[in-house]
């Protein structure tokens, strides 16, 4: 073990040094985000530009708070994230197991049917589906963003590859074991497919987090507002507060970046299985 | 962590429960209305307005939706296909005719002709921004105009006169030159791409026209356009402005806030930012736009529509002649956000910033105003405008050949409508 430490350093160093000028490229936009909320004004446009804040300008912060009912969109946001995510996760993993290990008549022309909604752009079902939720007597309310964002053909294709790649012996003796297609489904195929629902999840929790034009077409009152809709109220339209924005979307964002630590682990293991099968 | 996301999930389902009664109780004796706007830097003026509103009104209830410029028109388009739209809402000179023309917005006229509104308290001219075929379909309430923002700093350096209302073209082609200083990455002045901050103004000033009254030909390849084009397109040419692709870089705004441009056309909507930065707020002032042939400048007015399929029509209206009165307008005008549309109540925003010359923007504004050109269908031409005066711009292509182009292809936009 310690032999080949040895003699793989110079690659070691190499890589780590590769690895340390990438991520320092990764984490500029950040540490500019942060510098940026504690700047004036003045100091966030200036050309050429200043770094760093003659004085650290905390009331950035507190005039987001004044701008919107921060707490309100915390627990929306959050809501409609979790919704959003638990119907993402049944729903997806449903049909997945469906596509990959059922065999029905039609299955592959459903399944490039379900595989083509990924090629439309976002924008084209606006307008149908308003209306639906306007039918429904939905609009400006909190389901009206989440319940649409639950059927995800993302997330079935994504799953349907893991499924495929699991061996087929461990359902066939869970088969003569007497399971039925829902109890392989829940027993055998969820927990073995772990990786791929944490990576699926990730997906939809900064999907969700992030979405603007949908809960703003759909939503009108304030208190059925998210995140993302408040830090778009804090662009005028002639000129914009930088200092504030950025303020703002550091206390929307944190959450996020929490997430991902803790889930770091699972969310690298999901993406790596999922491309190498 | 699975207890945690059934309680989550439980939460969220009686919140949005809790939201569906809420909405439905509210049909009872108490009228609510909805009123539309796209910024919120004011929202706080329209606030204050709107709570006396409620106080003189007390069976009515408005809630204040904002939607930011960028997804607005979206947002309203969608809403109107669906027929859910606001009770009010702001609307602009570009979209009313398409507004109007689907049904969408209210002619005011039975109200008008009533008398339920003294059209005298506006300046001479607003309220037809508005009107299309004699139907009115909205009541103005901010308007915008133009000045020459310059640096005090700059002009010192160069022991140049301050600008006034004296000064014409000539004037402002050589201070610009004088003012240029390569060496300090100085330029005298911005040729912003802008219609109604820039090019607008000249065009009018040197007597030419942007739309035919008739709205049958564009004007654009006419001389007198050709030359109030040129005038921009010229400074770039002599490097005394910034180029175009440093200008979509770094706005020209920024570049004027960092002491790198002399002399700026812009609107009085800028005016609060110029405030709050405290390099503009010490080197800056402004003054009214010098004049070419005649003097002219572009004012541009917000109003406020009516909902055409509102079920509130009484209060909805109430609730807009109110926000476009007298006295709405003081109140705004108090808060210092914006230039008000009703005659004489514009001193709150002129004393907002003392230490700018905003008496400029409404001196402009009464003594020759030029309304934004608009159509029938005015966003078509103007997108086509904008992507071929780049090419004049970015010095691709001559403004002549560029202007003989582009007014082929409007007049036949507008051929169209």
């Amino acid at each position: 073990m310690r032999a080949e430490n040895v003699s793989q350093k110079p690659k070691f160093w190499i890589l780590h040094t590769l690895l340390i000028v990438l991520a320092f490229f990764m984490l500029v936009p950040f540490a500019w985000m942060i510098l940026t909320s504690f700047k004036s004004l003045g100091e966030s446009v200036h050309v050429p530009v200043i770094v760093f804040p003659k004085s650290i300008h905390w009331d950035n912060y507190i005039d987001v708070l004044y701008t919107m009912p921060f707490l309100t969109f915390y627990f929306n946001t959050i809501a409609i994230t979790a919704l959003k995510v638990l119907g993402t996760l049944i729903f997806s993993s449903l049909a997945a197991y469906a596509f990959a290990r059922i065999e029905f008549p039609g299955r592959n022309v459903l399944f490039v049917i379900l595989i083509s909604v990924l090629m439309v752009p976002g924008q084209i079902y606006i307008l149908p589906l308003f209306l639906i939720m306007r039918d429904f007597g939905w609009l400006n309310t909190l389901q009206a963003v989440a319940v649409p964002g639950m059927f995800d053909a993302f997330g079935v294709f994504l799953l349907r590859q893991f499924f495929l790649s699991l061996m087929k012996e461990l359902e066939e003796s869970a088969k003569l074991d007497g399971c039925n297609h829902l109890q392989i489904y829940w027993r055998i195929m969820l927990p073995l497919a772990k990786p791929g629902l944490i990576a699926l999840t990730i997906f939809t929790v900064l999907a969700s987090w992030n979405e603007l034009l949908w809960p703003m077409i759909v939503n009108s009152s304030p208190a059925k507002m998210t995140l993302a809709v408040g830090l778009s109220w804090l662009q005028g339209r002639h000129g914009t507060n930088y200092p504030v924005l950025m303020a703002g979307s550091l206390m929307a964002l944190w959450p996020m970046v929490l997430l991902f630590l803790t889930l770091q682990k699972h969310f690298i293991e999901g993406i790596a299985m999922t491309g190498t099968k | 962590m699975r207890k945690l996301l059934f309680a989550l999930l439980a939460l969220c389902l009686t919140a949005g429960l809790a939201a569906c009664s809420g909405s439905s109780k509210n049909g009872s004796s108490k009228v609510t209305l909805t009123y539309a706007i796209w910024d919120q830097n004011y929202q706080p003026a329209i606030e204050q307005a709107i709570r006396k509103f409620e106080d003189s009104h007390p069976n009515i209830k408005v809630k204040i939706e904002l939607t930011p410029w960028s997804q607005y028109w979206t947002k309203l388009d969608t809403g109107a296909t669906g027929g859910e739209l606001p009770d009010v809402f702001w609307m602009n000179q570009i979209n009313y005719v398409k507004y109007a023309a689907n049904g969408i917005i209210m002619p005011l006229n039975d109200q008008m002709e009533a008398g339920q509104i003294d059209a005298s308290i506006y300046p001479d001219g607003v309220l037809d921004y508005y009107t299309n075929e004699g139907k009115h379909y909205g009541l103005p309430f901010e308007m915008s105009s133009i000045g020459l923002f310059y640096n005090k700093k700059l002009f010192d350096a160069a022991n140049l006169p301050y600008p006034d209302e004296t000064w014409d073209w000539d004037d402002v082609r050589k201070a610009a030159e004088k003012l240029t200083d390569p060496a300090n990455g100085v330029w005298g002045i911005a040729s912003t791409m802008s219609t109604e901050a820039n090019y607008y103004n000249t065009i009018y000033q040197n007597n030419g026209f942007i739309i035919s009254e008739d709205k049958k030909t564009s004007g654009l390849d006419r001389p007198e356009a050709i030359e109030g084009i040129q005038f921009w397109v010229d400074f770039i040419a002599k490097k005394q402005s910034p180029s175009a692709a440093q200008m979509s870089e770094t706005s020209s705004e920024k570049l004027f806030e960092s002491g790198k441009i002399a002399m700026l056309y812009d609107g009085s909507w800028i005016v609060k930012e110029f405030a709050d930065i405290d390099y503009t707020k010490e080197n800056v002032d402004v003054t009214v736009l010098p004049k070419g042939k005649v003097s002219a400048n572009i004012v541009a007015a917000t109003a406020m529509s009516l909902n055409a399929k509102t079920k509130h029509p009484q209060e909805a209206w109430e609730l807009l002649r109110y926000m476009a009165s007298r006295e709405a307008a003081l109140i705004y005008s108090s808060t210092g956000s914006f230039i008000t549309a009703v005659n004489g109540t514009q001193e709150g925003w002129v004393k907002s910033v003392p230490f700018f010359n905003l008496q400029a923007f409404i001196d402009s504004a009464t003594k020759f105003p030029k309304p934004f050109p608009t159509s029938k269908d005015t966003m078509k031409w103007f997108t086509l405008e904008e992507e071929y005066m780049l090419k004049a711009w970015s010095q691709e292509m001559s403004v002549d050949e560029m202007a003989k182009q582009l007014a082929q292809k409007v007049n036949e936009l507008l051929a169209q409508e």
